[in-house]
Parts: C-alpha cells; sequence; structure tokens
C-alpha cells in the first residue's frame, strides 16, 4: 500500500475572497509552463511565417501610424523621430491590450477546460499575461535595435540615462493593470455576455485617451483632463522619457498610477477568488 | 485499509432553470442592494424553506447527500439520467461548487468526466498526456515515468504525435482513460465514459480500474449505467434517486433493488370503461401487461427470464376475423420480431390473448413492445404503438467478459465443442 498521501482538501459552497493558496499555485508552475509554450506553438502553427508575425504586427501598424499619424494629420512627436515615437507607443500598447483582452473572457474561452478538469482557475490568465509578456520582449528587442539604427546611421540624439532602470517597473505596472482589468472583466463577461462587445469596443476607444500615436504635450488644456484621468498615461510617458528622452512626467502622475495598480490588482483578485468558482454553474 | 479518504456530508446542490445567469446585471445590481445594504432576505438564494422543491423554477440536483469512502474501496454510484450523479462527482472533482455541505478528502483526485478529460484539441496526444499530469500537479520525471505504460495501454503509439483534434472518439477515450488511470491519484473518479470504446477497450479499462483500487489501495468512484460492470468492479454502490440517496450497501443488494424498482410500472396498463381506453370505433384496449415468469418476487429482470405478454381488448363488430401481431422493437427503433397469433372469428365482446417470450433469447438493453389488431390477417383495425416497455439487464454468470454483448438477440442455441482422439496429429 502506498504511503499515506498528505493532502487533506475540503470543497463546501462557501467561497471566500482571501484563499490564496500560494503553496498551490507553485505545485502548478509546470503547467504555466506547457501553457506558455502551448500558447506560442498554437499560434503559429500552420502558418507561413511562423513567429515572425510576432514582429510583423507592430511593424505593419507603425507603418500605418507613421502615414496617418505622421504624414496626413502631423501630429508633433516633439524632437522624438517619429517612428521610434510611434513604436514605442505601439509596443507598450499592445503589450497592455493584448494582456487585458487576452485574460476578460477566462471563463468564457475555457468552459470546456474548467468544466471538465480542477486546477486554480488563475493560472489561465497568468499564463495569458506570461505568453504576452515574452512577445512584448521580442518587440522590444526590435525597438532597441531601431533606436540602435537611429543613433549610429542617422546620428538622432538617444541619451542613454540611469532612467533606463525604470523600465521593468513600467512593464510590470503596465501588465498589473491590464491583468487586474483582465480579471475583473473575466468575471463580468461570464455572467453578463452583452459586455463580450463592449470590452472590445472599449479597449478600441481606450487607446485614443492614452498617449499611443501622440505626446500629452500636444493635447489642448480643456480636454487634457480626460488623458490624465486614464492612469496609464504617465507610465506611457515615463517609458517614453526614460527610453527616448522626451515625455511630460509629474510626480503626482505617477502616484496615481501606482495606486490605482495596486487598488486594481487587490480588488480584481478578490472578486475572482470571490467568484471563480461558482462562475462555472453559469458559463 | 479502513482509513476514510472521502467524507461527504449534507451536500446539496440547487440550479436554477430556464434562463441561464441571474439575469440582467441591473437586476443583480438590486438584488445586491436589497441583501447586502438593507439587509432584507434574498429571494433568490435562500434556502430554508422547502417551497423550492416544488418550484418548477429550481432542481435539486442533489440533496442532503452523506456518505464515506474508505481507502481502496471502490463505489459505484447508479441512478437513471438526471439522478445527480454526475453532479456528485463534479462537486467532488472540484469543478463545481455545491450549495451547501461540505466533501473532505485527502489525496490527489484525477477524475474523467463525459468525454475526453479537458484535452486541448491542437495538442497532440503526448503534449496532452504532459499537462494532465502538470494539472494534476506531477513533475516533469514523474511522467516521464508513467508516459510508455500510458502509450502502451491507450493503443495509441502511432499518433502520439498528432493532435487530438484528429483523433477518433474512441481513440480519444482510450487517452484519457489511460491517462487518469495511470497518473497515480489517490482517488479516481470515472464518469459514464466506457460507453465509447469498443468492448475490448472496456474490459481493459475495467481491470485497470480493478487494479487501481484492489493491488494499488486506491479509491475509484464509478459511475455507470451498466450494471454488470457495477457489479464486478465495485464493491459498495450508491443509488441516487432525483437527487436523494436511495440506497447505500455492499453492491449486490444495491444493485437488485435499483434493477427491481426501475422496472416497475412500465410492465401493465389498464383501462375501466371502452369510453376512455385508446382505440377506435372497432377495437378498444382494455388490459395490457407484461408478466416476468420470475423464480421469486424482485428478482431482477435479466435475460434469463421467460415472460407472457397478456392482452385483452374489447371488439365492437360481430363475426370479424380478428389476429393480432406482436412487435417487438429495441429502443433504438429496431424491429427484433414481428409475431402474429391465428386469426379467430370473434363476436362482439372481450378478446383475450396471450404470447411467450422464452428467456434465454433476448440481448440486454431496452426494449417495447407495439400491438397490432389485424382483419382478415391483411387489413389493420388499429396499431397500438409503443404500449409496453421493458428493460433487461445482462447475466453474464461465469464469462468472464465485461463489454455490450453483441447482436439483436442472444439466445442459447444446442452448440457443443468436442475434441476427437487425434486432435494432437496436426497434418
Amino acid at each position: 500500500m502506498s504511503a499515506v498521501p498528505d493532502n487533506k482538501w475540503e470543497i463546501s459552497g462557501k467561497t471566500s475572497y482571501w484563499s490564496w493558496d500560494l503553496k498551490e499555485l507553485w505545485g502548478y508552475r509546470h503547467l504555466i509552463r506547457s501553457l506558455v509554450r502551448r500558447d506560442f506553438l498554437l499560434n503559429y502553427q500552420q502558418t507561413v511565417l511562423g513567429p515572425i508575425w510576432i514582429l510583423i504586427q507592430p511593424i505593419m501598424t507603425l507603418v500605418t501610424y507613421v502615414l496617418v499619424f505622421g504624414k496626413m494629420v502631423g501630429i508633433a512627436t516633439g524632437s522624438i523621430p517619429p517612428v521610434l515615437f510611434y513604436f514605442s507607443g505601439i509596443v507598450l500598447w499592445n503589450f497592455f491590450n493584448d494582456s487585458f483582452t487576452g485574460t476578460a473572457f477566462t471563463f468564457k474561452e475555457n468552459a470546456h477546460i474548467f468544466s471538465k478538469v480542477y486546477f486554480p482557475r488563475i493560472i489561465m490568465p497568468i499564463s495569458v499575461i506570461s505568453t504576452h509578456f515574452f512577445r512584448f520582449l521580442m518587440q522590444l528587442v526590435l525597438l532597441v535595435l531601431l533606436m540602435g539604427y537611429y543613433a549610429l546611421l542617422l546620428d538622432a540624439s538617444i541619451v542613454f540615462s540611469v532612467w533606463l532602470l525604470v523600465i521593468p517597473v513600467i512593464i510590470l505596472f503596465i501588465g498589473t493593470i491590464g491583468l487586474s482589468l483582465g480579471l475583473f472583466f473575466s468575471v463580468l463577461t461570464a455572467k453578463y455576455r452583452d459586455l463580450i462587445n463592449l470590452v472590445s469596443l472599449g479597449v478600441r476607444l481606450f487607446m485614443f485617451v492614452t498617449p499611443v500615436i501622440y505626446p500629452i504635450g500636444s493635447v489642448p488644456e480643456k480636454v487634457r483632463w480626460m488623458v490624465e484621468l486614464n492612469p496609464l498615461t504617465p507610465l506611457f510617458e515615463l517609458f517614453r522619457f526614460s527610453l527616448l528622452g522626451e515625455g511630460t512626467v509629474t510626480v503626482n502622475g505617477l502616484l496615481y498610477s501606482v495606486c490605482f495598480t495596486v487598488i486594481a490588482l487587490l480588488l480584481s483578485s478578490l472578486l475572482f477568488n470571490k467568484q471563480g468558482d461558482k462562475l462555472i454553474d453559469i458559463v | 485499509m479502513a482509513d476514510t479518504i472521502i467524507t461527504v456530508e449534507e451536500l446539496s446542490k440547487l440550479y436554477k432553470l430556464g434562463t441561464i445567469g441571474t439575469g440582467s446585471l441591473r437586476q443583480d445590481i438590486q438584488r445586491w442592494w436589497n441583501s447586502s445594504v438593507l439587509k432584507k432576505q434574498d429571494p433568490f438564494f435562500s434556502l430554508d424553506g422547502n417551497d423550492k422543491t416544488e418550484s418548477s423554477q429550481y432542481l435539486w440536483a442533489l440533496r442532503d447527500v452523506n456518505f464515506e469512502v474508505k481507502r481502496g474501496e471502490a463505489l459505484g454510484i447508479i441512478g437513471s439520467n438526471g439522478s445527480g450523479k454526475s453532479t456528485l462527482l463534479k462537486i467532488i472533482s472540484r469543478i463545481v461548487r455545491p450549495t451547501h455541505g461540505t466533501v473532505r478528502g485527502n489525496g490527489k483526485v484525477s477524475s474523467l468526466l463525459e468525454v475526453g478529460t479537458g484535452f486541448h484539441q491542437e495538442l497532440t496526444g503526448r503534449e496532452n498526456i504532459f499537462i494532465s499530469g502538470y494539472i494534476l500537479g506531477m513533475t516533469r520525471q514523474e511522467i516521464r515515468s508513467k508516459f510508455d505504460e500510458i502509450v502502451a495501454f491507450s493503443g495509441i503509439e502511432q499518433f502520439i504525435d498528432t493532435p487530438v483534434k484528429r483523433y477518433s472518439s474512441g481513440m480519444y477515450v482510450r487517452l484519457a482513460f489511460a491517462v487518469a488511470a495511470h497518473l497515480e491519484p489517490d482517488i479516481l473518479i470515472v464518469d459514464e465514459v466506457l460507453a465509447v470504446g469498443d468492448a475490448d477497450f472496456q474490459k481493459k479499462c475495467l481491470g485497470k480500474m480493478r487494479e487501481v483500487s484492489q493491488s494499488e489501495g486506491r479509491t475509484v468512484l464509478f459511475v455507470s449505467h451498466s450494471m454488470q460492470a457495477v457489479n464486478n468492479l465495485c464493491d459498495t454502490a450508491l443509488w441516487l434517486n432525483k437527487g436523494r440517496m436511495q440506497a447505500i450497501g455492499p453492491v449486490h443488494n444495491v444493485v437488485n433493488k435499483y434493477i427491481t424498482q426501475v422496472q416497475q410500472n412500465k410492465l401493465k396498463q389498464e383501462w375501466e370503461s371502452p369510453q376512455t381506453a385508446p382505440g377506435n370505433d372497432i377495437i378498444r384496449f382494455k388490459k395490457l401487461e407484461l408478466v416476468p415468469q420470475l423464480e421469486f418476487p424482485n428478482a431482477p429482470l435479466d435475460i434469463r427470464v421467460p415472460m407472457k405478454v397478456k392482452f385483452q381488448f374489447w371488439n365492437m363488430q360481430d363475426d370479424l376475423s380478428i389476429s393480432a401481431n406482436i412487435l417487438l422493437f429495441s429502443y433504438g427503433g429496431d424491429c427484433i420480431f414481428d409475431v402474429p397469433s391465428p386469426a379467430v372469428l370473434c363476436q362482439k365482446g372481450l378478446v383475450e390473448g396471450e404470447c411467450e417470450i422464452p428467456g434465454n433469447f433476448l440481448n440486454d438493453g431496452a426494449y417495447y413492445i407495439s400491438l397490432y389488431v389485424v382483419k382478415d390477417t391483411t387489413t389493420e383495425l388499429y396499431a397500438f404503438e409503443e404500449c409496453l416497455s421493458f428493460e433487461l439487464e445482462d447475466f453474464r454468470g461465469d464469462i468472464k467478459w465485461y463489454g455490450k454483448w453483441w447482436g439483436a438477440v442472444r439466445p442459447k442455441l444446442p452448440f457443443a465443442l468436442k475434441q476427437n482422439e487425434s486432435a494432437f496429429v496436426l497434418t
């Protein structure tokens, strides 16, 4: 007979807000790793260009933005070359966008798995975020290469400062905001189907109140509050400032972003915890 | 061996019928406002009072279920469709939450619910084996050490690097079962899945489950509609009826009780007067009855039992040459036989008929009978479709074969096997 396992569990109707079992999550690290691997493989199986798509997609967006917003609309990008300005915005926005939309439908998209096997439901959003993080890193490398090209061959003034050190922190915050909003909406979209349309529409509109295609300095004073209300704004500006040396960063703005992130993460993970195991009945 | 590994206490699960979900966002906010802020009683989920049981809007999929399972025990869960078997397994597998009550357990749970336990369609069999293992919280090394065994058991070596979306449903189930049974769970949960695989594989699965519970001392929870399989595999059985526990105990007792109870009342129909009886201007049925010739009352109705079909009808015309046909259909709708009675010249009044279906003739399964009354052996007077139905349980005796027995009928024919004296000369 095998040794007596010491792995007691209890299932009851009550779900609690505070029940993160970190030890349990650690036990599932292999699962997260293989889910991330799966996502990479699946996205590019049966495609001609394979993983190059990770880079083609932002490059095509860049070309469009440069043509439309740079040449036709003529948005001033300060001293930053338009290509670098747009690309830095696109890469960071994509990371947020993918993290958010990738997790906002967690229950709806995984209903067939969630109804067959148990594992902590939070594993799915975590693996999605990790996948998008790796994708983001690859795009970031492309951005750095572009910067190098501009610095060496076109003599653009690119200053490498100590501010580069805050970039990982910015990425962490952007990812956290994406995840928090995603978790929040994953519960809502499972319950109320009509929110699904709203989410995809909302995130598209949300981009226009984020300084992706314009610097905040170019926004008229009258409507600037709309952009400043967006907790992503200070992070985007700081990202450009530390990477490209130009951006409008205020201490108050950053504090606002930090507070928003912490509160959003706390609230959404509480909600996810409380509702996660019940939702399978109604998905 | 006697330590308890699963304890189920007062387990209940309430489902709301009709529209899925709780309604609109506005209603939900209103509900929350009433219950959390105004502290009114929430009309939606208050669980006291029995009014819910009668209300058609709610369904108690499980109601006050209590039992314990010991280590190394194999528990069979039986009951008709919609009796809460699957809900119970889903709760123990931590997939759905009970409405109230608790389940306490000890050890890793591996469950195989319905077909294909959460496989990823796009991934290959190999990758799915690893992911399933990780879901159980195993490490790569542990899975590797079991990998070859799993593949060999499932018999899909050739296809192990093919995405599972290209698998046939049989291959899918074979792999799913192999994974669930080999990853050394402390508790193995198997829902009615064996129906998909072929007979050979079903036998292999039952053998493996017996091995898991008896030699390895693991606990097995098994749902099946095949009483033969439950009888063979399990020590104890739990019978659920409309969410409630009807019986629990040694497997043979419970299975026999279940079989006899489920088969009541489908075997007889009777009408008081010709006005209310089914029929037409010429023929009205009075009584239809299927009488199993059981050795003792409450014995299960299995394939060995001879049965009598008895019927009575009113004939409303004089000088009519009447015959009757008994048609037996399998539940799938295939006609097994169509037997005519001899024609008899009848006057107005009651006509009686009786036909015997021998034992050891039909295969196990569900059947229904239609009765046709015919004039001059050519013209149909009245066709009474699906008037009786019954189910025959399997009986194998000492045959050690658990798969589904083939064939529309299973007659006992004179059949002998013998060996000549010169059998060893093989030229």
